[in-house]
């Protein structure tokens, strides 16, 4: 039996049977709604008051909702059925502590009952779908930024970074920047994040940007209620914020420059191995003109040499930044699992929880 | 037991039943002073052990220059901080546990895996460690 996948985001739970060159089956919501009746969650659909989130910021949080949702997932998304649980590999952000590791290992053999189990972060599994074991990866998430350097499959924590910023902080950013130009205008959460996904892009340099913010040509958009919101420079805000953050009130560089100064913590010997396989992650940054951006700010920062990014493998599909940890961890799972590699049931019995930090790295 | 049948019974044992062990292994006192090694265990320096002890009382003090044993140089991956130190070097690697009292090493080639070479290498150092070593 083919091992399961599952990339639980903030926003976005990604989840399938290990087939590496394919999208994964199972993109869903991440947020549940609460019923209070019998008290189980269902996925999907957003309204207006009690919405869980069981992943916030990366981190699995709420252990409860995690649970119905992993159910859901893997008994109706995937079809496992209970008394033949297979194997399962999970991915996991820079810096999970590692009591949010033992907790998830400890659920998926106790209360799941799995065969096998595996964990692997984020950075690492971006890296091999592109075809690459070492490298950086920028991995803009909905509730985080990671900037990670991974040698040969091995993170080097050190030179990473991660940002408590994200999707989310951008969503809010626009949604007051439409309320301040369009006050009549009466917008929620989900209108905000669609308009910035249709909408959004990013200014060609810092005087692009300048001349954006100084124009008054916008687009009509009509939200689902009716009302038409006039989109205008506000669209290129969402793109710059992550190139200067003083627009997010942060006082940190932007994305490029914290890249090149994480890695600055690393011997020399590998900068170049790592600044010239750098991928971008996560779906923000199949925006238009970011990559454009990225490479103009990469041309000006104050490194000597220059972050480039790696042009995916021909055979992924064209969507890969949006799920490409998932897409790595179905790689990993085909190898992982047979070498027996991972942490097994009769692991787990013997050692408790803590073995996966000496098994899965 | 000797210190000599830890290292030769239960280090460089079995693993899993599949005839591969580990290539190397010792413990070692905190000062430097070998309790017991396997016969092909590298001659380190006394200055290699002062920096992995550093390294346990401060995580991330290898990490930029690599963690060295007997002139190996090993690149330094997730470990524990205070309790283990994991190095990596091509295809194989070395595993580091601190016990009260010593350092228990575990060097690895393929097809040994990191995993294996953890599990080892930590069971018997938590066995020390709650034996008061």
């Amino acid at each position: 039996m083919e091992a399961a996948v599952i990339d639980a985001g903030s926003k976005l739970l990604k989840a399938g049977t290990a087939v590496p060159d394919q999208a994964p089956p199972i993109i869903i919501p991440t947020q549940m709604k609460r019923m209070l009746e019998d008290g189980s969650s269902t996925d999907g659909s957003l309204f207006e008051d009690v919405n869980v989130d069981p992943v916030v910021r990366g981190f699995i949080r709420d252990w409860d909702a995690m649970e119905d949702l992993l159910h859901y997932v893997l008994y109706t998304g995937l079809e496992w059925e209970e008394g033949n649980e297979g194997q399962i590999l999970f991915t996991d952000p820079l810096c999970t502590p590692k009591s949010v590791r033992e907790q998830l290992v400890q659920l998926m053999f106790e209360t799941f009952n799995v065969t096998g189990f595996y964990a692997s972060e984020q950075a690492v599994l971006s890296l091999y779908a592109v075809g690459r074991i070492s490298g950086c990866t920028v991995d803009i998430g909905h509730g985080k930024i990671d900037i990670a350097s991974v040698i040969e499959g091995a993170v080097q924590h050190i030179a990473s970074r991660r940002f408590e910023i994200g999707g989310i902080d951008l969503t809010k950013l626009l949604a007051q920047e439409l309320g301040k130009s369009n006050p009549l205008v009466n917008l929620n959460v989900s209108d905000v994040e669609i308009i910035k996904e249709k909408y959004s892009s990013c200014a060609e340099d810092e005087l692009a940007y300048e001349k954006t913010q100084q124009s008054s040509e916008y687009e009509e958009h009509t939200l689902p209620d009716g009302q038409v919101i006039k989109v205008g420079r506000e669209r290129y805000t969402v793109g710059e914020a992550l190139f200067q953050p003083a627009i997010l009130g942060l006082e940190a560089h932007g994305i490029v420059e914290q890249l090149v100064r994480s890695i600055s913590t690393v011997s020399s010997e590998n900068h170049r191995q790592l600044l010239e396989n750098t991928v971008l992650c996560g779906s923000i940054t199949s925006m238009p003109g970011f990559e454009d951006r990225f490479q103009k700010e990469a041309s000006l920062c104050s490194s000597a040499i220059r972050p480039s990014l790696v042009k995916p493998p021909e055979y992924m599909p064209a969507e890969l930044t949006q799920y490409s940890a998932w897409v790595g961890g179905a790689i990993l799972a085909k190898v992982v699992f047979p070498q027996n590699q991972h942490v097994t049931k009769g692991d787990y019995d013997e050692a408790g929880p803590s073995v996966v930090h000496r098994k899965c790295f | 037991m000797s210190w000599q049948t830890y290292v030769d019974e239960h280090l460089m044992c079995d693993i899993d039943g599949q005839g591969q062990h580990l290539s190397a292994a010792a413990i070692v006192g905190h000062d430097g002073s070998v309790w017991a090694q396997s016969s092909s265990f590298p001659q380190f320096k006394p200055q290699e052990i002062t920096d992995i002890m550093k390294d346990f009382e401060e995580p991330g003090h290898l990490a930029p220059t690599g963690l060295h044993l007997g002139g190996t140089k090993y690149m330094v991956i997730q470990g524990e901080a205070g309790a283990v130190i994991r190095g990596k070097k091509g295809s194989g690697g070395i595993t580091i546990k601190k016990t009260g009292q010593a350092l228990v090493f575990g060097i690895y080639e393929e097809p040994v895996t990191p995993g294996q070479c953890n599990m080892v290498v930590e069971r018997l150092g938590d066995y020390l460690v709650d034996q008061g070593l």
